[in-house]
C-alpha cells in the first residue's frame, strides 16, 4: 500500500526522491493554509477540507503502519543538516496514533466549534500541529526534529491566543515554559550532536551517558518531559483549560503532547543514549515521574472545575509514563508506552465529555452543575468508562498499564512504588468526587439554563466519545492487541499481555481502590455533598495551608521565574541607571569642568603662555633624562 | 631632469615672487582690482604645478628630484628637493591659498593689496619649508613665513588682531631662539646641516662625544617646532591668533601655515633626520596624545566658532604627530594623509566660519542658530567636514585616522591607541555642539533674513567638500598607489 503511494509521489514530483513521508508533513500543512483561504462564511467547505486533511493523514499513516519502512533524504544545506525522514516500527505506530486522535477530535471539533468565531484559525493551527507532529516523529535528523518541535510551540501559542485574544497571558505563560523546555532541548541536541559527531540520527546511537553525554541526555530529557507536560513545565495547562477552546485541550495537552513527549523520551533513553536500570539518570527520571504523579494529583483533588481538574490529571498521569520509562526495565518501558496510549484515549474521552457538558450547560464549574446523568446518559456512560480507566479499575485499559508500571516501580524502589500507589488512590478519590458531583445527586443547573434545554450532545460529538470509550474497554479486555504493537519496539521475546502476573500488586491496587471508595463515602457522609467528599483532605490541618499557598500560585514555576526575572530586571535597571549616571552626569560634569578650567587658563596673557612653554620644556627635559 | 620639469619647478619659488613684483609695480588703483585674481593664479598654478610634477615623477619612476634655483648646486650649501610628501604639502598649500583668496573676495575689504603681498610672501615661505634640504634654510623660510603671518593677523590694525599677532610674535621668537640654539648644538656634532649629513651623524647618536649636548639639542628643536605647531602645552597663542585674525587670514593661517611651520617640519625631522632616534619618538607620542585629548576637551566649552576650530586644530595636529611618532612607514603615511585631510576639512570649516561671519556678522555660536535652512551649502559642507574630522567612514578623515591608530597599535602602546580612538568621541561632541548651536533648530531672532553667501566662499566650500568625500571614497586607490611605491 505504501509502495503505491510512493509510486504516486514519484509520479507527481518527477522522481525527486520525495515520497510518502514527505506528504505526511506537507499535505496537512498545505490543507491548513487552504482552510483559511476558503471564505469565512462557508463553514461547511472549511470543515470538509479540514476533515479531509485529517482523513488523508490517517490513510497515509495506515499505509506507513503496514509497510513500517521507508526513508527519504533531501540535502538542504551543508553540515549534514538534511531534510531526512525515516519510519520504523515505533514511529509508524506513533504516527498512526496521532492520525487516529486527529480524526476523532477533528470530528468532535467540527461539531463543537459550529457557530463559534475563529474556527478557521483553529482548523489551520490544528492541521499545522498535525503536520509538525508528523515531522517531529518521522525526522531522521536532530536539527529537523528540533525544527518541527519548535513549530509545535508556534501552533500551540496560536491556538491559545485564539481563546484569549485580548490578554494572552496564558499563551505567554505556555510560550515561556515551552520555550524554556525547547531551549533545553536545543542545547541537548547540540551537546548530543557534538558527542556523536553527526546530526543524522543513524549516527546517534546508544551513546554513553558520561561527560558531555550527561548534558546532552539531561537537556534533551528535559525538553521531552517538558513537552509531555511534566513538572516543572506543567503550570500553563490548567490555565489553558480555562481559556482555550475545549478541543484544544483534548488534542494538545491530552493527546499530542503526551504522545510526542513520551515518544521522544523513549527515543532519548533507549535509542540515542543507553540508560541502564539503577543508574543515576534512571533515578532522576523516576524521581521526576514520581513527584509529578503525587503533586499534580494532589492539586487535581481539590479542583472545582471539570477542565482544571482534568488538566491536573493530564499532568499527573504523565508521571506514570515517565516513572515507567525511568525504571529502564522492559516491563516499565512497555508499561509506560501502554499507559501513554491508554491515557490519551481516556483523557481525550474525558475532555470530550467535559466539552459536551460545557456545550449544553455553558459551564464546567462543579459548583453550578450536578445530576446531569439523567439528562445526558450517553455522555455519562462514556465518562464512567473513561473514569474507571483512569482510576485503574479492572478490566479497563488503565488498570493493565498501571499494573505494569507498578510492577516496574516495585522492582526499582519502594519509594517510587508508594508514590505511584498514592497517586492511584488520589486519582480514584478525585474521580469519585467529579463523577458524583457532576452526573449524580440532585439536578442543579446554572441560573438561566432550563432543564428541558439541556439534552444529549449531538451525534458528531458522541461518536468520538463513544469510540474512545469503547477503545478503553477493548484495550483492556484484549490488551494483547496494543501490546503486540508496543512490545516489538524494545525487542523480541517480551510478552506482558493477559492478566497481570503479580497477584500481590493486583491485590494492593484493589485494596487502594476500595480505600478510595471508603474515603469517598466517609467524606460524603460527613458533608452530605459529592463535591465536598474530599474536603477532609483539603482542609486537613497542615495540608490546608499548603493548598492555600498552591491556590495562590506560590509554587507555580512560571510565577517563580517571573518574580526572579522581575528581580533580575530590577537589578539590571539599577545597573543601567548607574551606568547612565556615569555617562550622563559624572562624565559630562568632569569633562565640562576640565574644559572650563582650561578655558580659564587660556586667559590671553602672553606671560602665562610663556610660563607654560617653559614648564613644557622642563617636562620634556625630564622625559629625556627618563628615556635615556 | 627634463628642461620642462625644471621650468615647472620654477613655479614654486618664482611665481609668488613674480606676483609680489607685479603687484607692487602696477598702479595702486589697478593693483587693488586685480590683486586677488593674481593671488588665485598663484594658488591654482601651484596646484597644477604640483600635479604636473607628481605625474612626471611617477612616469619617470623617480621618488624625488633635486634642483636649485637661486643657489649654485655645485657649491653644496643649499639646494631643493621634491618628493611625494613635499608635493602633497605643496598641493595642500596651493589649495588652501586658493580657498583663502576666494574667501578674501567678500571679506577683506580695502586691505586686499596688502593681503595679496603678504599672502604671496607666506606662500613663498611655506613652499621653501616644503622644498629645502638643510636645517638652516628651513629656519630662514620659517622666519619668512612667521614674519609675514604676524603682520597678516594684525592686518586690520585693530586691538584684537594686534594682540593676537603680538602673542604669535613673542612665542615664535622664543621658538626661533630654541630652534637656532638646537641647530647650533647639532652643527657642533655633525659639521653640516644638510638633512642627509645630520641623519648619518646622528644615526649612532649615543656614541658621539657629548650625547648630553645632543639630548639638549633634540629637546630644544622639538620644543621650538612644538611651539610653532601649537601643540599642548605650547598652544597658548594659537586660539587667540586664529580668533583675532580676519576671516580670509584665518583660512590660510588655520588651514596650512601653522601646519607647514610646525607639523611639516616635525614630520621632516622624524622622517628624514631623527630616523631611529627612539627618544624623540617617545616624547613626541606623549606630547601628541596630550594634545589630542586636552585639545578636544578644551574645545567642548568654547563659545566662538573660530576658537572651537582652533582647539580642534590642536587636537588634530596631535593625530598627525602621533602617526609620525610611531617611527613606522604606515604611521608616517597615515600622518601625511591626515595632514592633507586636515588641510581639507579644517579649511572647509574656516571657510564656513567666514561664510557665517559674512552672513550674520558674528562668530559667537550662542548668538547663532537655525542657519541650516538659510545657508544650506554652508551647513552641509560643515557637517561633512566635521564628520570627516571625527573619523566617520567613508569620509577621508576616517582612513587616515585608521592608519594612524593602527600604527600606534603596532608599536604596542595599546593604551595610547585606545585613548586616540576614544578622543574621537570628544571630537564628535564639540562638533555636534557647534552644529546644533549654529545650524540646527529654528532661526533665532534677528537672523530670519540671513542669506546664503555666494561666489568664492560658496565655491570653495563645495569644492573642498567634494574633495573630502571623493578622497574618502577613492581612498583604496591611494593605498594602492602607496603600496606600488613600496612604502608599506
Amino acid at each position: 500500500m505504501g509502495a503505491m503511494f510512493t509510486d504516486l509521489a514519484n509520479f507527481i514530483t518527477g522522481g525527486s526522491g520525495v515520497n510518502i513521508l514527505y506528504f505526511m508533513v506537507v499535505l496537512p500543512a498545505v490543507l491548513a493554509v487552504l482552510t483559511v483561504i476558503i471564505p469565512r462564511d462557508s463553514f461547511i467547505a472549511r470543515s470538509i477540507c479540514f476533515l479531509a486533511a485529517a482523513l488523508a493523514d490517517l490513510i497515509l499513516a495506515i499505509a506507513l503502519f503496514i509497510d513500517k519502512e521507508g526513508s527519504m533524504l533531501l540535502s538542504w544545506t551543508d553540515f549534514e543538516i538534511n531534510l531526512a525522514f525515516r519510519v520504523d516500527d515505533f514511529s509508524s505506530a506513533i504516527v498512526l496514533a496521532l492520525a487516529i486522535f486527529a480524526v476523532l477530535v477533528g470530528i468532535y471539533s467540527v461539531s463543537f466549534l459550529r457557530k463559534k468565531e475563529k474556527y478557521g484559525q483553529f482548523y489551520c493551527y490544528y492541521l499545522l500541529t498535525l503536520a509538525m507532529a508528523n515531522g517531529a516523529v518521522l525526522a531522521d535528523n536532530l536539527v529537523v526534529l528540533l525544527f518541527f518541535w519548535e513549530g509545535l510551540m508556534v501552533t500551540l501559542f496560536g491556538m491559545l491566543v485564539i481563546g484569549d485574544r485580548q490578554k494572552p497571558a496564558t499563551a505567554m505563560k505556555a510560550l515561556v515554559l515551552n520555550g524554556i523546555a525547547d531551549l533545553l532541548l536545543m542545547l541537548g541536541v547540540a551537546a548530543t550532536a557534538a558527542q556523536a559527531g553527526t546530526f543524522m540520527m543513524a549516527g546517534v546511537s546508544q551513546l554513553p551517558i558520561e561527560g558531555l553525554g550527561i548534558l546532552g541526555f539531561v537537556c534533551m530529557m528535559a525538553g521531552a518531559v517538558g513537552k509531555a507536560g511534566s513538572m516543572p513545565f506543567h503550570s500553563w495547562i490548567p490555565d489553558a483549560a480555562e481559556v482555550a477552546p475545549l478541543p484544544f485541550m483534548a488534542i494538545l495537552p491530552a493527546a499530542f503532547e503526551k504522545i510526542l513527549g513520551i515518544y521522544l523520551l523513549v527515543r532519548i533513553t533507549f535509542d540515542f543514549y543507553q540508560m541502564v536500570p539503577g543508574s543515576v539518570m534512571s533515578i532522576v527520571v523516576m524521581a521526576i515521574g514520581a513527584i509529578t504523579i503525587v503533586l499534580a494529583v494532589c492539586m487535581a483533588l481539590i479542583q472545582k472545575d471539570i477542565k482544571r481538574l482534568l488538566s491536573y490529571h493530564a499532568i499527573s498521569q504523565v508521571g506514570y509514563m515517565i516513572l515507567g520509562i525511568g525504571t529502564a526495565l522492559p516491563v516499565g518501558i512497555i508499561g509506560g508506552l501502554f499507559h501513554m496510549i491508554n491515557h490519551v484515549m481516556y483523557k481525550c474521552c474525558l475532555f470530550l465529555t467535559a466539552g459536551s457538558v460545557e456545550k449544553q450547560t455553558g459551564t464546567t464549574d462543579l459548583r453550578k452543575i450536578s445530576g446531569l446523568g439523567k439528562l445526558m446518559p450517553i455522555t455519562t456512560v462514556c465518562f464512567l468508562v473513561a473514569a474507571f480507566s483512569i482510576s485503574g479499575v479492572p478490566p479497563f485499559n488503565g488498570f493493565f498499564s498501571k499494573e505494569l508500571v507498578f510492577d516496574a516501580a516495585w522492582e526499582s524502589g519502594m519509594v517510587f512504588y508508594i508514590a505511584a500507589v498514592l497517586g492511584a488512590f488520589l486519582t480514584a478519590a478525585s474521580f469519585l468526587k467529579l463523577g458524583h458531583a457532576a452526573y449524580f445527586g440532585p439536578l442543579h443547573l446554572p441560573e438561566g439554563v432550563k432543564a428541558e434545554d439541556v439534552k444529549e450532545a449531538p451525534g458528531a460529538m458522541l461518536l468520538p466519545m463513544g469510540i474512545l470509550a469503547l477503545g478503553c474497554l477493548v484495550f483492556g479486555l484484549f490488551n494483547r492487541l496494543p501490546l503486540s504493537v508496543i512490545q516489538p519496539i524494545i525487542g523480541e521475546g517480551y510478552d506482558f499481555s493477559g492478566w497481570p502476573h503479580s497477584i500481590t500488586l493486583v491485590a494492593i491496587s484493589c485494596v487502594v481502590l476500595l480505600l478510595a471508595v471508603g474515603n469517598h463515602i466517609f467524606g460524603y457522609r460527613r458533608t452530605g455533598e459529592g463535591l465536598k467528599a474530599v474536603d477532609h483532605i483539603h482542609y486537613a490541618p497542615v495540608l490546608r495551608s499548603i493548598y492555600n499557598c498552591a491556590e495562590k500560585r506560590y509554587f507555580d514555576p512560571y510565577d517563580i521565574i517571573m518574580v526572579l526575572i522581575k528581580g533580575f530586571a530590577w537589578v539590571c535597571f539599577g545597573i543601567d541607571r548607574a551606568i547612565n549616571w556615569v555617562y550622563d552626569v559624572l562624565m559630562v560634569n568632569f569633562i565640562g569642568g576640565l574644559s572650563s578650567g582650561m578655558r580659564l587658563l587660556n586667559n590671553g596673557s602672553v606671560d602665562r603662555y610663556m610660563v607654560w612653554s617653559f614648564v613644557g620644556i622642563g617636562f620634556i627635559a625630564l622625559l629625556c633624562l627618563f628615556f635615556v | 631632469m627634463s628642461a620642462g620639469l625644471e621650468f615647472v619647478l620654477l613655479v614654486f619659488m618664482g611665481l609668488p615672487l613674480l606676483i609680489v613684483l607685479i603687484n607692487n609695480l602696477l598702479k595702486r588703483e589697478i593693483a587693488q582690482k586685480i590683486c586677488l585674481s593674481l593671488g588665485l593664479i598663484a594658488g591654482i598654478g601651484q596646484m597644477v604645478a604640483a600635479i604636473v610634477v607628481f605625474v612626471s615623477l611617477n612616469a619617470a619612476g623617480q621618488a624625488s628630484v633635486d634642483f636649485s634655483q637661486f643657489w649654485n648646486l655645485t657649491a653644496g650649501a643649499s639646494r631643493f628637493s621634491v618628493d611625494f610628501f613635499s608635493l602633497l604639502a605643496l598641493f595642500c598649500i596651493g589649495m588652501v591659498v586658493t580657498a583663502g583668496f576666494l574667501t578674501a573676495g567678500k571679506t577683506i575689504g580695502d586691505k586686499r593689496f596688502n593681503f595679496t603681498n603678504l599672502a604671496m610672501i607666506i606662500l613663498l615661505g611655506m613652499n621653501g619649508i616644503a622644498l629645502v634640504t638643510d636645517l638652516f634654510s628651513l629656519y630662514v623660510f620659517l622666519e619668512i613665513t612667521g614674519v609675514a603671518s604676524f603682520v597678516m593677523i594684525a592686518l586690520n590694525k585693530e586691538g584684537n588682531g594686534i594682540e593676537g599677532g603680538f602673542k604669535y610674535l613673542v612665542m615664535s621668537a622664543i621658538a626661533t631662539a630654541f630652534i637656532l640654539g638646537g641647530l647650533a648644538f647639532i652643527f657642533m656634532q655633525s659639521g653640516s646641516l644638510l638633512y642627509s649629513d645630520v641623519a648619518s651623524a646622528l644615526s649612532d647618536w649615543q656614541n658621539v662625544d657629548q650625547p648630553a649636548l645632543l639630548i639638549v639639542a633634540f629637546a630644544l628643536v622639538l620644543v621650538g617646532f612644538s611651539i610653532k605647531s601649537g601643540i599642548m602645552p605650547f598652544h597658548g597663542w594659537l586660539p587667540d591668533a586664529y580668533q583675532s585674525a580676519p576671516a580670509a587670514v584665518s583660512v590660510i593661517l588655520g588651514g596650512i601655515v601653522t601646519k607647514m611651520a610646525g607639523v611639516y617640519a616635525i614630520l621632516r625631522l622624524t622622517g628624514d633626520i631623527f630616523v631611529g632616534v627612539n627618544l624623540v619618538n617617545q616624547i613626541l607620542m606623549l606630547l601628541a596624545i596630550v594634545s589630542i585629548v586636552l585639545g578636544a576637551v578644551a574645545a567642548i566649552t568654547q563659545t566662538d566658532f573660530k576658537r572651537i576650530l582652533a582647539y580642534s586644530s590642536i587636537s588634530q595636529i596631535g593625530y598627525i604627530l602621533l602617526g609620525a611618532s610611531c617611527g613606522s612607514a604606515i604611521g608616517l603615511i597615515g600622518a601625511m594623509l591626515h595632514f592633507f585631510n586636515h588641510a581639507t576639512f579644517k579649511t572647509t570649516l574656516f571657510v564656513n566660519s567666514a561664510a557665517v561671519e559674512t552672513a550674520t556678522g558674528t562668530t559667537e555660536i550662542e548668538k547663532l542658530g537655525g542657519l541650516q535652512e538659510k545657508m544650506p551649502v554652508t551647513g552641509v559642507s560643515s557637517i561633512l567636514a566635521f564628520l570627516s574630522t571625527a573619523g566617520i567612514p567613508p569620509l577621508a578623515g576616517f582612513w587616515s585616522k585608521l592608519l594612524i591608530i593602527l600604527a600606534v597599535w603596532q608599536t604596542g602602546n595599546f593604551f595610547i591607541a585606545g585613548l586616540a580612538l576614544f578622543a574621537s568621541i570628544f571630537t564628535a561632541a564639540y562638533f555636534l555642539r557647534l552644529q546644533r548651536c549654529v545650524f540646527f533648530g529654528s532661526a533665532v531672532e534677528g537672523l530670519e533674513n540671513t542669506k546664503e553667501v555666494t561666489g568664492g566662499i560658496c565655491l570653495s566650500s563645495v569644492v573642498l567638500s567634494v574633495i573630502t568625500v571623493g578622497f574618502g571614497l577613492l581612498f583604496p586607490l591611494v593605498l594602492l598607489f602607496v603600496q606600488s611605491q613600496g612604502l608599506i
